[in-house]
């Protein structure tokens, strides 16, 4: 520690004169360096502010220690804590006519000050006159502050100056005015619509370093508005071009790269440009595989570049053969040792996938060992890549793989993301219903809480609704087996609370339904369930509820309903809840038991959960009541119009209308009618007994009300369910809800059940497909060891672990649809592509090689063309291909002949292919040697950087020193100060 | 655009902070903090890239950097690539080696007024203004030798008993 202390004393003298500050502000600095624990270091730091305090309010400062207050004012803030009382000092500095001080306080102000804070007001006009000063470093530290403090109300006090300046002769002026300017353009675009033109005028300008700035603002305006800008991909091309061929002064190359920044910024621009047009496209092709051509992949910025070419090949139209050599520089990345380079690799695969599925599939095993990588950045990455590639015949690897995944991070926000991203792919390529409730029990189990809680309510109307239209039976067996996976799950300890939710429902709908359970057995899980999770209203809710359904669905099939004593005393529990809700699910059990089974049947018809319900809005069916109770005394409903200003509590007589006034007395709505009424029987019932005329509806509502929870699901989640609740509430609750609620509903209801027949047939016909294949390809299950071991390993590791967790019988065939592929693959490079599209005329194809594939719409599967050559029968998948291909064989022509013509520049296409491709070999050898040179520096300075004590970190900076590690690479020295 | 720029040492103490869109003081710290605990939790020998979107919203991400001590990062969404911000920390760094003639963390905490001064140069209004360090050394000479000229300050040439953090 002495020794230590030695040394860092000899730093600090050695230091050339002390980093010009005073000695106060090093010792700050020095004493918070020296601090053990936040606290003391919050001492240290409250001390200084009331030293700043004082010493700035004192009006007798000289300026150049009032800057150093500053400087030290914007320390303390930067530590975190509130330097407020200092703003105004530092307005004050930006009126200083001395350079220093100015800049000093317009430093201080961007950084204090967000742009609607009041004093800025006090700022504008000193950012006016700087504008105008002739010193040009004035104007820039003006319009730094500009870019910073100016919000939409002042824009227009500089807008003209700084339209100005777009001329000023100075281009680092220009530069930082276009910036200004596109910085208004963000903030309040309206306000400078008129001046964009300004940016197309300064992408000409004389200095390439203001062209360059030029492109950032072009970029957002493009993002925008492609379409407007479609005239400019000439002047971009030419200017890649120019960039390219070295035109730019020297000054502007980077590691011997002419101008990477701008390459990419221009990149980035064609890119949007090209995006779905053929036409600009074509413009690009040439420039685009010239740069991929000379890229220089030994540094950092030329794998960059090239990365972002590969970006821009994916955006734009399709060329056959850019996209191969991006496939090319793809497999470049990935086989890098750089983990950079790999994240790029995956990233890039990811872009291109969608353009050529079988890209991804040559890389299999580079993308499953990323997926094993340690590095969090790049499994999330190729998580990302798989969720773009997922297709009905992966989706079970790639979804367990996610799952298990999601098991084990901690982070929420992704575990969600992850979580409805496995919801997502599991709903829409689903193989079998099994699978599906699975999977979905799975993402409960793990992620319940985190997800919508409208995919819980998905989740329940799909059982509820089931797959098949048709196929009642199918149906059954999704809905025993549902109840059979959540039997067996039920049990485990803390579940999510909106899994509970599903599993009452579930169980409470269908749990007696195939009578493979006995009533009491389904009920007594759904006591335990509630007592379990005694604080969790909802659930007892759910809980409750499904009770009810049970006792109702027995009492209707004509026995008797034995009520447990636990769920007994459940209810009796619920008797007396603070909470109206429950409490009055309760009160509906309790009468649902005591009625014959013609009422129940009414009341709660057997699985009737997804049947509409019609209402009745004008609410006709109480005209009779209402009679009633006027004739006995009661006073005629009185509209809100009407009441409006009363001081209605006092008022009240007759609840049925006049609790719907204000929902703070929803409970006497409740407890009122209970004295009136028979005595066991709640009120409710006993209206909706009274209101035989229009049974269907009400019964149906009641379901619904008793099947979806209150208030705390959210209206985000809002599903059908929910929204029928609202029907019925509107009689009950608040007034504001009756009239949108039934036609949402109403509205709602096909479009979902759109839905879900969509999925149906699909999942169906997949599970179809898939059967009859399998019988097929049993045959020639066995293929060489070695390259099923490469098959099983595209998605290897996971077809492990599942050969573990689902029937085996299941997972074999399809590993061997990817050997079988694998072979296909390996035999030519050409064979799949020329095999699956037999009808098209070979010698084209052949002439094109692989790039054909390439335009393959990303919908097509090419497991599916491969099952569809193994099996003619299988008459669906064949004649997607069939299809598929047919539409596609004039694209190719098309495309052939585009590349022909984009080609006219290079001659001889293939011939130029061949030669970049040799070259690029030789520059992927370059870059792997290079990779392992560069990567053990860093890895040495992280290794070393972990080391926990001083001395370490000395002997580390030594190594580093001696192995030249520096930012430069020429100054070996950079932190010989630190370390002496 | 880019977001933001922070650099702090390795015991997560903020060294510089500069961020695009305004953050409040309370809401900065957050982020500090937020952003060292991941830079903690990383690997070594893993990418220079991570995915913040948790803390900034969408498609942010960030990448950093260790020089001796000093964490770099820079924090930046999809319209950056990534490599090339990794590229511009280098200059950035390149730079202030040029500057303050081997820079260490000393130079940048005592300094930091000037080390903003080169950032500007650099960034502004989180778009990329400049990338020649060369250019940069050039404009902040410049800036410096009109700052000396209009004032002098004195220097206090010795901090005894520093103990080198």
């Amino acid at each position: 520690m002495e020794q230590l202390k030695t040394i860092g004393r000899e730093l600090a003298m050695g230091s050339q004169g002390g980093f010009g500050q005073s000695k106060e502000f090093l010792d700050l600095i020095k004493s918070i360096g020296e601090t053990r624990s936040k606290n003391e270091e919050d001492r240290i730091v409250l001390r200084e502010i009331e030293t700043l305090k004082t010493r700035l309010a004192n009006p007798n400062t000289p300026k150049f220690k009032l800057k150093e207050y500053l400087i030290r004012l914007l320390y303390v803030e930067m530590l975190g804590h509130d330097a407020s009382f200092g703003y105004i000092y530092a307005v004050k500095m930006t009126h200083d006519e001395n350079l220093l001080f100015k800049r000093t306080g317009y430093l201080a102000v961007t950084l204090f000050l967000n742009e609607d804070h009041d004093l800025i007001i006090l700022i504008v006009n000193t950012i006016q006159k700087d504008l105008r000063s002739d010193n040009y470093l004035v104007v820039c530290a003006a319009l730094n502050a500009v870019c910073r403090l100016i919000n939409e109300e002042t824009i227009p006090a500089v807008l003209p100056q700084v339209v100005e300046l777009l001329g000023h002769q100075k281009e680092a002026v220009r530069k930082k005015a276009v910036m200004a300017l596109h910085r208004f353009y963000q903030r309040a675009p309206g306000s400078v619509s008129h001046l964009i033109s300004n940016f197309r005028k300064r992408l000409s300008d004389s200095d390439p370093g203001v062209m360059g700035a030029t492109l950032c603002p072009l970029f957002d305006l493009i993002t925008t508005d492609v379409n407007a800008y479609k005239d400019l991909v000439i002047s971009f091309v030419n200017i890649l071009k120019q960039v390219v061929e070295r035109r730019l002064p020297k000054s502007f190359d980077y590691r011997q790269m002419p101008a990477p920044f701008i390459q990419i910024k221009l990149l980035k621009i064609l890119g949007l440009l090209g995006n779905g047009d053929k036409k600009a496209s074509e413009h690009m092709y040439t420039i685009v595989g010239d740069i991929m051509r000379k890229f220089d992949s030994t540094s950092n910025i030329g794998n960059a570049v090239l990365y972002e070419c590969i970006c821009c090949i994916s955006s734009i139209h399709p060329n056959p053969k850019l996209l191969e050599a991006a496939a090319d520089a793809i497999s470049k990345f990935l086989k890098s040792d750089s983990h950079n380079m790999k994240y790029l690799g995956i990233d890039a695969l990811g872009r291109l996938t969608k353009i050529s599925p079988e890209i991804a599939e040559q890389h299999q095993l580079a993308v499953i060992d990323c997926l094993e990588d340690p590095d969090d950045t790049l499994k999330r990455k190729t998580f990302e890549l798989l969720y773009k590639m997922t297709k009905s015949s992966n989706v079970e690897v790639i979804v367990n793989r996610m799952i298990d995944y999601m098991i084990n991070i901690n982070d929420n926000h992704y575990k969600t993301e992850i979580a409805s991203r496995c919801i997502e792919l599991a709903e829409q390529f689903a193989p079998s219903n099994q699978w599906f409730i699975q999977t979905m029990n799975k993402v409960f189990e793990h992620a319940g809480d985190l997800v919508n809680a409208k995919v819980a309510h998905n989740l329940m109307r799909l059982i509820a609704e089931g797959f098949g239209e048709d196929d009642d039976t199918a149906d059954s067996q999704l809905r025993s087996s549902a109840v059979e996976s959540y039997l067996h799950i039920i049990g485990e300890p803390k579940l999510p609370s909106a899994f509970l939710q599903v599993i009452c429902w579930i169980l409470g709908e269908y749990g007696t339904a195939d009578g493979k359970y006995s009533a009491s057995y389904i009920s007594g899980r759904l006591c335990d369930v509630a007592e379990a999770h005694s604080t969790d209203d909802i659930v007892k809710a759910y809980a409750v509820t499904a009770l009810g359904k049970i006792y109702s669905f027995e009492i209707a099939a004509g026995r008797k309903a034995e009520v447990l004593p636990e769920c007994e005393s459940l209810i009796e529990e619920l008797l007396a809840s603070h909470s109206t809700d429950l409490q009055q699910r309760a009160y509906e059990v309790q009468a649902i038991v005591g009625l014959d089974a013609h009422a129940v049947e009414n009341i709660m018809p057997m699985d009737a959960s997804c049947e509409d319900i019609e209402i009745d809005k004008s609410l006709s069916f109480l005209n009779g009541y209402i009679q009633q109770a006027i004739e006995k005394g009661a006073q005629p409903y009185v509209s809100e119009s009407e009441r409006s200003g009363m001081s209605n509590i006092s008022n009240f007589k007759s609840q049925e209308q006049h609790e719907s006034l204000m929902h703070s007395l929803r409970f006497e709505a409740y407890e009122l009618p209970k004295s009136s009424m028979a005595p066991h029987v709640p009120p409710v019932l006993a209206s909706s007994t009274e209101l035989v005329p229009v049974p269907n509806p009400y019964n149906h509502t009641e379901v619904h009300y008793s099947a979806t929870p209150m208030p705390s699901v959210s209206n985000a989640g809002s599903s059908e369910l929910k929204l029928r609740l609202d029907g019925v509430q509107k009689k009950w609750g608040r007034p504001s809800y009756s009239s949108p609620a039934p036609s949402t509903s109403n509205n709602d209801a096909p479009k979902i059940q759109n839905g879900t027949t969509q999925r149906d047939s699909v999942g169906s016909a997949n599970s179809k497909a898939r059967d009859v294949s399998y019988d097929s390809r049993k045959p020639q299950v066995e293929i060489s060891p070695e390259k099923q071991k490469l098959a099983a390993s595209l998605f290897g590791g996971p077809s492990k672990s599942d050969r573990r967790q689902s029937s085996s019988s299941q997972k074999v065939p399809k590993n061997n649809s990817h050997s079988a592929n694998k072979s296909h693959v390996e035999k030519t490079a050409t064979s799949d592509t020329v095999a699956v599209k037999t009808s098209q005329p070979p010698q084209d194809l052949l002439d094109l090689g692989e790039p054909t594939g390439t335009s393959i719409p990303p919908s097509l599967d090419p497991f599916k063309q491969l099952e569809g050559l193994l099996d003619l029968t299988q008459d669906s998948t064949t004649l997607n291909t069939g299809g598929g291909s047919g539409t596609d064989a004039p694209d190719i022509m098309s495309l052939y002949a585009d590349m022909s013509l984009s080609g006219q520049g290079n001659e001889n296409p293939l011939s130029t292919g061949n030669d970049s491709a040799s070259l690029l070999s030789g520059f992927s050898d370059a870059a792997n040697r290079n990779g392992h040179g560069v990567n053990t520096v860093p890895q040495l300075t992280q290794q070393l950087s972990k080391g926990q004590n001083h001395k370490d970190s000395l002997e580390k900076d030594a190594l580093v020193r001696q192995m030249g590690v520096t930012p430069s690479g020429q100054n070996p020295n950079l932190f010989k100060d630190l370390l002496g | 655009m880019i977001r933001g720029v922070i650099v702090m040492n390795d015991r997560g103490k903020p060294r510089l902070v500069k961020f695009y869109e305004f953050q409040p003081a309370e809401k900065q710290q957050e982020l500090i903090r937020s952003i060292y605990r991941v830079l903690c939790s990383r690997a070594e020998n893993v990418s220079n890239f991570v995915k913040v979107d948790s803390l900034f919203g969408q498609d942010v991400r960030l990448v950093y950097k260790t020089f001796a001590t000093l964490y770099f990062v820079f924090i930046f969404d999809s319209s950056e690539n990534e490599l090339a911000m990794l590229d511009l920390m280098q200059v950035f760094v390149e730079t202030l080696d040029k500057v303050f003639s081997n820079v260490c963390e000393l130079d940048v905490v005592f300094n930091f007024n000037k080390v903003h001064t080169i950032l500007e140069e650099f960034i502004l209004g989180g778009q990329v203004l400049e990338t020649n360090s060369s250019e940069v050394v050039k404009t902040v000479e410049e800036i410096l030798k009109m700052e000396r000229a209009a004032n002098s300050i004195k220097v206090v040439p010795s901090i005894p008993g520093w103990q080198g953090r």
